[in-house]
């Protein structure tokens, strides 16, 4: 319990270094670019792969399982549409993410604190938890809600590929359930969720790494918790998230 | 001039440093040597101000680095390079990239001083023609070199060397040396190299302390060395075969 009120309070005074203003305008801006790439353009293949994998699924299993006939068709689509809305787009992709970008993170941090890189910027008089986290939490925070839309899309695509090929409804159901009760909360629901998954998902591998001391195993046991706890969290938060923004 | 003043240092129950006083001259290259674990990697960070001192002082100039809060020590640290011993060079960062990275940070140069300053340095180290390689890319005699580059691009003061030549060949480490001993006196630095190679000692000890369990055992330089009637210090010095031959002659 005592460690656990460490790492919160180590934690937090992490993150006020992480936020203390940039020393160079023009270099933080370079490597926020640099960052929106590598974190954000970098994942747009995997998160298509998955939302059109994902969208076909939720579309086919709750196709074949509308076995009573009083339950109309377009219900496949406006389930879809939901889940892929609610839930999928956000978590599932966040908790994607978190082992793609999050592993990364933690490597590439852990990596530059065992090679005296960190150190070398501490010399320099760079701040250097600003100068390498903050970047990265940013291009997350902007980056990742567009993969949410993005992955909103695919899905939906995914589920009207998956009835177009295998004929389980008719197209115009799928569509129709689609366009059905639309509500617009839900992509602001899924979007402020996936803000706070950004910032779990890029600080905390961050700080898992920035601390540790060795070589090779502790960078491979920092990237591992960083995947464990961020995915924890990110199952917490959405509990927390959903009962306040739903409720 | 920088001026050690009976520092001391501990982690915990272990006293790494006790009582350490030293000078490090201006355009002389001054080592410190001592076996693995005598505390000379805590002496110089601790110099450097990685580590906090429990006691004693240290003087930049005229000024106590030690006793200075952390804006008060960036405009002495802007004033220092520093060459880690594994170079340290950002690993997402081409050569140049990383030779150019302390002037876009602390620099009010434009561009173009900038690109001509990096350049310069980068000749200096006798790095041509490298500039867009990666540092994965480049053996470790380059990568220590690109590290000069980025430790001098500043025009510092002050250098610091931690184990210049660790992981190079005899002849690449000739090369590092030589390299050290010229920016010396070329930029007029006090130059503190930490190190425990016997072939640095001997080619341009200017000023040598040795460091024994923690305390200051002997100071000299590198003829003075070779003739010293201590202990420790000859167990150390000439523990190698190659270094006995050389005594003997």
């Amino acid at each position: 319990m005592i460690a656990f009120f460490y790492h919160i309070g180590k934690y937090i005074l992490f993150m006020g270094k992480v936020f203390k203003k940039p020393q160079k305008t023009n270099v933080f801006i370079n490597n926020l670019f640099f960052e929106i790439e590598k974190i954000g353009i970098n994942s747009i293949v995997i998160v298509f792969i998955i939302s059109i994998f994902m969208g076909a699924v939720i579309t086919l299993q709750t196709a074949y399982n509308l076995e009573i006939p009083l339950i109309p068709l377009y219900v496949v689509g406006l389930g879809t549409r939901d889940s892929m809305f609610l839930e999928f787009s956000s978590t599932i992709i966040a908790l994607i993410l978190a082992g793609k970008v999050g592993a990364n993170i933690a490597s590439e941090v852990g990596t530059m604190k065992t090679r005296e890189q960190i150190e070398a910027l501490d010399m320099m008089g760079v701040h250097s938890e600003s100068h390498i986290v903050l970047p990265k939490l940013l291009a997350a925070v902007f980056s990742f809600p567009l993969l949410t839309l993005f992955s909103m899309f695919v899905g939906i695509y995914g589920g009207y590929l998956a009835v177009y090929l295998t004929g389980a409804i008719p197209v115009d159901n799928y569509v129709y359930g689609v366009h059905f009760m639309f509500v617009p909360f839900y992509i602001v629901y899924s979007l402020i969720k996936m803000v706070v998954f950004a910032i779990i998902i890029s600080t905390i591998p961050a700080y898992q790494a920035y601390y540790i001391k060795g070589g090779a195993i502790e960078i491979g046991v920092a990237s591992t918790k960083a995947v464990v706890y961020s995915s924890i969290l990110i199952l917490f938060f959405n509990v927390v998230l959903t009962q306040i923004l739903l409720s | 001039m920088i001026e050690v003043k009976n520092i001391s240092k501990s982690f915990a129950d272990n006293h790494v440093l006790k009582d350490i006083s030293l000078t490090f001259k201006r355009g002389e290259t001054n080592l410190i040597i001592g076996q693995s674990g005598s505390g000379k990697t805590v002496l110089l960070k601790s110099i450097l101000g990685i580590h906090q001192i429990d006691k004693g002082q240290i003087i930049y100039g005229n000024e106590v680095y030690s006793e200075m809060n952390n804006k008060e020590k960036q405009k002495i640290r802007e004033q220092i390079g520093m060459v880690f011993q594994g170079g340290a060079l950002f690993d997402s960062a081409t050569v140049f990239e990383n030779v150019i990275f302390p002037l876009q940070m602390f620099s009010n140069m434009t561009k173009k001083e900038m690109e001509k300053q990096a350049h310069f340095c980068l000749e200096r180290v006798n790095l041509n023609n490298s500039d867009d390689l990666f540092p994965g890319e480049i053996s470790g005699g380059m990568q220590k070199r690109v590290a000069i580059a980025r430790a001098i691009v500043l025009n510092p003061k002050y250098l610091f060397f931690d184990e210049p030549n660790s992981g190079l060949d005899p002849k690449t480490s000739i090369v590092i040396d030589n390299l050290i001993k010229d920016l010396t006196i070329e930029f007029n630095t006090v130059t503190v190299i930490n190190t425990h190679d016997m072939n640095s000692v001997v080619e341009i000890g200017d000023n040598i302390a040795f460091i024994h369990k923690g305390q200051k055992w002997w100071t000299g330089n590198s003829e003075e060395i070779l003739k010293a009637d201590n202990k420790e210090l000859n167990d150390f010095v000439f523990a190698t075969k190659l270094m006995r031959s050389i005594k003997k002659q």
